[in-house]
C-alpha cells in the first residue's frame, strides 16, 4: 500500500496561511487610515488637511496647530499604536505559551506587579527623599509601576522554574497567588490613601493616553517595539508548542529558550504599555481571539495580525475617548471594555454549540 | 544505527531503567516489547531526548547528548501515544507544523503526500478536533513521516521512534500503519517502535528486545526471542507461541489480512 | 469550532472604526472668541463670580457647580484627568486652578501653548480664604475687589466663629460615603473637620488623619451626637432610615435622637466666600436657633 505521487497532490486552493498573510496588508491599510483620521479629528477642531496645506504653500502653522499636532496628536497616536500593538501580540503569545486562549498578557504577572508600583508611587511617593522625587519628576508612576511589573515576572519566573525548566501550570498558579498577594497589599495602599489620591488610582487602574509625552514615548516606544520584533518571530516555535511541550521539543523547538524568550518580550512589551498607559484591558485578550476565529490559530500570521489590529483598535478607541464627552475626556480602558465585553460575549454565543473542552 | 549503551533512568525513587543496553539498525524495525512497567516508553524517551538518564545515547554515530534540538529533529521523528492539540488547527494544518523551515515550496507537496500515506488525504481541511482518537493518531504519523520523508537523507539514515502507535487504531488500520513502517525501514530509515500487539510484532519487526523490570531480557529477531520461556518469563502468565485454541471459540489473526493486502 | 465567516469579520471592524471616526468628527468644534477663563475647583469659580468676573468664564471642571450658570458652562472634566486637547478646544487665556491639577503632561502642554497657568492656594481657614480670593482677583486683574471681597468673607466668618461658640459642643462624625456598609469618615486635616470646629462642634473622629473607613465598633465607640454629611439630593428621611439601620451606627447617640444633618458638598467644604453662611448654617443645624 504505497502512495502514488502524482502531482494531483498540489493543494490549488489558497490555504488559511496565505489568507492570514493576506490579512497583514489589509490591516496595515485600514491602520494607516485610522491614523490618519485620528491625527484629523480632535476637540479644537485643527484639521490635517490645513495643516498640510500650510506647510505646503510655505506658510507658518500657529502656535495652536503646532501645539495641537505635534505635542498632543501626534505623540498620542504613536503612544496609541505602541500599546495597542504590544498588548495585541502579547496576548497571542501569551495565549499561545500557556495554550489556552484565553490568557492575556497579565498572566506572566506583569498587570498585578505594574499595579502594585503605580499604586506604591501614587499613596508612598511622597516619603520618597526629595532629590529622588525631583530627578523622577512627573514619571514617579510609570517608573514605578515599569520597575513593578518586571518585579512580579522575574519572581513568578523563578518560582515556576527548576533545573532550568519553566513548567506553565506552576506559573499559572503562582500568578494567582502574586496577584493575591498584590492585591492584599494593595488594599492597605488603598487604606492609607487620601481622597485625592484614590481618585488617581482609580483613574490609573482604567488607563488613559492622555499623559502620552515625547519623554515617555522614547523610553517606552523602543522598549516595545525591540519587544515586539522579538515576539513575531516565535509564530512556528508558538505553532508547535500547540502540540505540547515534549512534541514540540521532538520537532527540533528549543522549548525552554522559548518560553524565556516570550516571558521576556511579554514582560517588557506589556511592562512599558501598562507604565505608561496605565490598566488597559481586553485589547490582550479579544484580539487574538477574534483573529484566531476569523483567520485561523497559525501563529506565524497571527501574532503580526493581532499587532496591527490591536494598535488599529486602541487608536480607534482614543479617538472615541477623547471625543465623546468633549472637552472631558473618558479613560480609555472604558472604552475597550464597552467594545470588548460584547464582542466577547458574542464570540461565546457563536460559539456554544461547537467549544471544545480543551 | 542507534546505539543505548549503559542506560539508566530513575524516576523519584524508583529505578525504572538499570544498565540496559539497546540497539538498533538502520533498514530494519526493531521493536521494543515487555509488560506495563518494564520501563519500554522510559527507554524510548531516553533514546528521543526527553529524559534525564545516565549512560550514552548515540544516532548515527553522533552522541545525542551533544546535538541541538533542531539537528536532533533533522535526524528522528517521534511519534507520541497521544496527542492534545491547544488550538483548532486543521488536519493538514497539523501535518505541516513538523516541517523544517526552507522546504517552503515544497512543504505543501509532502504534507499532502503524508496525508496521502495514511489514507487521509480528503480530510485535509477538517478540523483536527473533530476527528476520532484513530484518525488523529494516524494524522500525528503523516505528521510525523512528513519531518522524516526522505528516509535517506545523504547517505544517512533517518529514525522513526514509534510509541504504541497502533493502540488506537483499528485493524485495518494498524495493518496500513506498520506497513507504513516496514516501508520506510525498506527505503533505508530506522524504526524503532514501542509495541504491545506481540502478534504485529511478529509479522513486522526484524528484531525484537523483550523487556522486564527495566532489563532487557532478551533481544534477537523474533523467532529467537518470542519463544514460550521468554514470553512467559517477561509477562509473568503462561504464554505458549503457535498454538491454536481448541474450537468453539473464534479467534482471529492479523497474519491472513496481512498477506491478502501485500 | 464554526469559523467566523471572513466577511462578517471584516465588517464588523470596518463598522467599528466607522463609529469611532463617526463620535469623533462631531467633536471638533472650537470655542469662538478669545481671552477666555477656565476655572478649575469649585471654590475658584465662586470666587470669580463673587468677583463679578462670572462672564469672562468660558468652561469649568466637574466640581465647579455653583452659582448655577456656572453648571451651564462646557465641562472639561477631573481636574486630575484633563484632556489636554479638550482644554484647547475652550480656548482659555488664563486657566485658575485649584491645587493638584492634573496630569502633569496636560500642564505642560498648555504652558507650551502659552497659556497662562495660575494655581490658587488651597487650605481650610480664614487666612487661606483670603489668600484664595486675593490669588483670584489678581489673575484676574481686579485687585482692589479681591481685597474687598477677602475683608467682607473675613468678618462675616469671624462673626460666624464667635456667634457658634459652644461650652458644651456636640460630637459630629462627618462620613463621605457610607456606600455598601463602609463608613468613611473625616479625620484631622481636613475641610470636613475645619467646618465642624468652626461651627463649633467637636469632631467626633478626630483621631486620625485625612478620611479613613472606620469599624464597626470604631464608629460606635466615636459616640457621635450628630452624624453630617454631604447634601446628594434623594429622600432625606429614607436615607436616614437607612444610616441608622446600620449595626455600627444604631448604638450611637445620634441614632436614638435620629440626628442626620445633609449640606451642600461645595458650600460646606469648598472653603470660599459661602463658608461664612456654611458655619452659620451648620450651627443653627446642631444647636438650633
Amino acid at each position: 500500500m504505497v502512495a502514488v505521487s502524482d502531482g494531483t497532490m498540489e493543494r490549488p486552493r489558497r490555504d488559511r496561511l496565505s489568507r492570514a498573510r493576506a490579512l497583514h496588508g489589509g490591516l496595515a491599510l485600514v491602520l494607516v487610515l485610522v491614523s490618519v483620521a485620528s491625527l484629523t479629528v480632535g476637540a479644537t477642531g485643527v484639521s490635517l488637511g490645513g495643516v498640510l496645506g500650510k506647510l505646503a504653500s510655505g506658510e507658518a502653522l500657529s502656535r495652536m496647530e503646532r501645539v495641537v499636532l505635534l505635542d498632543i496628536r501626534l505623540p498620542r497616536l504613536a503612544m496609541g499604536l505602541c500599546v495597542g500593538a504590544a498588548l495585541a501580540i502579547s496576548g497571542a503569545v501569551m495565549q499561545g505559551l500557556f495554550r489556552n486562549p484565553l490568557a492575556d498578557p497579565g498572566i506572566v504577572g506583569v498587570g498585578a506587579g505594574a499595579g502594585l508600583g503605580a499604586i506604591l508611587a501614587i499613596v508612598l511617593g511622597s516619603f520618597l527623599p526629595a532629590g529622588l522625587l525631583a530627578m523622577a519628576g512627573g514619571h514617579l508612576v510609570p517608573l514605578a509601576a515599569f520597575l513593578g511589573g518586571w518585579g512580579t515576572t522575574l519572581l513568578l519566573y523563578r518560582v515556576s522554574t527548576r533545573h532550568g525548566r519553566t513548567s506553565v501550570a506552576t506559573m499559572l498558579l503562582a500568578g494567582i497567588a502574586l496577584a493575591a498577594l498584590a492585591g492584599a497589599v494593595s488594599g492597605i495602599l488603598v487604606y492609607l490613601a487620601d481622597d485625592q489620591q484614590l481618585r488617581d488610582l482609580t483613574f490609573w487602574g482604567l488607563g488613559s493616553l492622555a499623559g502620552a509625552s515625547w519623554t515617555k514615548l522614547s523610553a517606552a516606544a523602543p522598549i516595545i517595539l525591540i519587544a515586539i520584533g522579538g515576539a513575531a518571530l516565535m509564530g512556528r516555535g508558538l505553532n508547535a508548542l500547540a502540540l505540547g511541550e515534549a512534541t514540540a521539543a521532538h520537532i527540533g523547538i528549543p522549548v525552554q529558550r522559548l518560553k524565556n524568550a516570550a516571558i521576556l518580550a511579554v514582560a517588557a512589551a506589556t511592562g512599558a504599555a501598562v507604565a505608561v498607559s496605565g490598566g488597559i484591558g481586553f485589547v490582550g485578550i479579544v484580539v487574538p481571539h477574534l483573529l484566531r476565529l476569523a483567520s485561523g490559530p497559525d501563529h506565524r500570521a497571527l501574532l503580526l495580525n493581532s499587532a496591527l489590529l490591536g494598535a488599529t483598535l486602541l487608536v480607534g478607541a482614543d479617538m472615541i475617548a477623547r471625543s465623546l464627552i468633549a472637552p472631558a475626556e473618558l479613560p480609555i480602558g472604558i472604552v475597550t471594555a464597552v467594545l470588548g465585553a460584547p464582542v466577547f460575549l458574542w464570540i461565546l454565543l457563536r460559539q456554544r454549540g461547537a467549544l471544545v473542552d480543551f | 544505527m542507534l546505539k543505548a549503551e549503559n542506560i539508566t533512568v530513575s524516576l523519584g525513587a524508583r529505578r525504572v531503567l538499570d544498565g540496559l543496553d539497546f540497539t538498533a539498525e538502520a533498514g530494519q524495525v526493531t521493536a521494543i516489547v515487555g509488560p506495563n512497567g518494564s520501563g519500554k516508553t522510559t527507554l524510548s524517551r531516553a533514546m528521543t531526548g526527553d529524559l534525564a538518564h545516565g549512560g550514552t545515547v548515540s544516532l548515527n554515530g553522533q552522541d545525542i547528548a551533544r546535538l541541538k534540538p533542531w539537528q536532533l529533529a533533522a535526524l528522528r521523528a517521534v511519534l507520541p501515544q497521544a496527542s492534545a492539540l491547544a488550538f483548532p488547527f486543521t488536519v493538514i494544518e497539523v501535518v505541516n507544523i513538523g516541517l523544517h523551515r526552507g522546504l517552503a515550496g515544497a512543504q505543501g507537496r509532502v504534507a499532502m503526500e503524508a496525508l496521502a500515506r495514511v489514507g487521509l488525504a480528503h480530510y485535509a481541511d477538517r478540523p483536527y478536533q473533530e476527528l476520532s482518537g484513530g484518525e488523529q493518531q494516524r494524522v500525528q504519523l503523516a505528521r510525523v513521516l512528513a519531518q522524516v520523508w526522505e528516509p535517506l537523507l545523504d547517505g544517512a539514515p533517518r529514525w522513526l521512534f514509534l510509541d504504541e502507535p497502533v493502540s488506537s487504531l483499528d485493524i485495518a488500520h494498524q495493518l496500513q500503519v506498520m506497513e507504513i513502517a516496514r516501508d520506510f525501514a525498506a527505503a533505508g530509515g530506522g524504526v524503532v517502535a514501542v509495541m504491545h500487539d506481540l502478534n504485529l510484532t511478529a509479522m513486522y519487526a526484524d528484531r525484537v528486545a523483550v523487556l522486564a523490570e527495566g532489563r532487557s531480557l532478551a533481544a534477537g529477531s523474533p523467532e529467537q526471542v518470542m519463544t514460550d520461556a521468554t514470553l512467559s518469563r517477561a509477562y509473568g502468565c503462561a504464554l505458549r507461541v503457535g498454538r491454536v485454541p481448541p474450537p468453539g471459540v473464534p479467534f482471529l489473526l492479523p497474519h491472513p489480512a496481512a498477506a491478502a493486502v501485500e | 469550532m464554526r469559523q467566523l465567516s471572513f466577511s462578517a469579520f471584516a465588517a464588523f471592524w470596518i463598522g467599528v472604526l466607522a463609529i469611532c471616526f463617526a463620535v469623533s468628527v462631531r467633536a471638533g468644534e472650537p470655542a469662538a472668541g478669545e481671552g477666555g477663563v477656565l476655572s478649575i475647583g469649585g471654590s475658584v469659580t465662586e470666587i470669580v463670580y463673587a468677583l463679578g468676573q462670572g462672564d469672562r468664564l468660558i468652561a469649568r471642571d466637574t466640581t465647579s457647580t455653583y452659582p448655577p450658570e456656572a453648571a451651564e458652562l462646557p465641562d472639561v472634566g477631573y481636574m486630575r484627568a484633563l484632556s489636554p486637547e479638550g482644554v484647547l478646544s475652550v480656548n482659555p487665556a488664563l486657566v485658575l486652578s485649584e491645587a493638584g491639577a492634573g496630569p502633569p503632561e496636560t500642564i505642560a502642554v498648555l504652558k507650551e501653548a502659552d497659556i497662562d497657568f495660575v494655581t490658587v492656594p488651597g487650605g481650610f481657614d480664614a487666612v487661606a480664604i483670603g489668600d484664595k480670593i486675593r490669588a483670584v482677583g489678581d489673575a484676574l486683574g481686579v485687585p482692589e475687589r479681591a481685597e474687598a471681597l477677602a475683608e467682607e468673607v473675613r468678618v462675616a466668618l469671624e462673626t460666624a466663629q464667635a456667634n457658634s461658640r459652644q461650652d458644651t459642643p456636640k460630637r459630629v462624625m462627618f462620613l463621605l460615603s457610607a456606600q455598601g456598609g463602609k463608613l468613611m469618615s473625616a479625620g484631622t486635616g481636613t475641610a470636613a473637620d475645619a467646618i465642624i470646629r468652626m461651627a463649633g462642634g467637636v469632631n467626633a473622629t478626630g483621631d486620625f488623619p485625612g478620611y479613613k473607613p472606620l469599624t464597626d465598633e470604631a464608629a460606635a465607640a466615636a459616640a457621635p451626637d450628630v452624624i453630617l454629611m454631604m447634601d446628594r439630593g434623594g429622600d432625606h428621611a429614607a436615607s436616614a432610615d437607612q444610616l441608622f439601620a446600620m449595626p455600627a451606627l444604631a448604638v450611637t447617640p445620634a441614632a436614638e435622637a435620629r440626628a442626620l444633618i445633609k449640606m451642600d458638598g461645595l458650600k460646606m467644604l469648598g472653603f470660599g466666600p459661602r463658608t461664612a453662611q456654611a458655619v452659620a448654617e451648620l450651627h443653627a443645624a446642631l444647636y438650633g436657633g
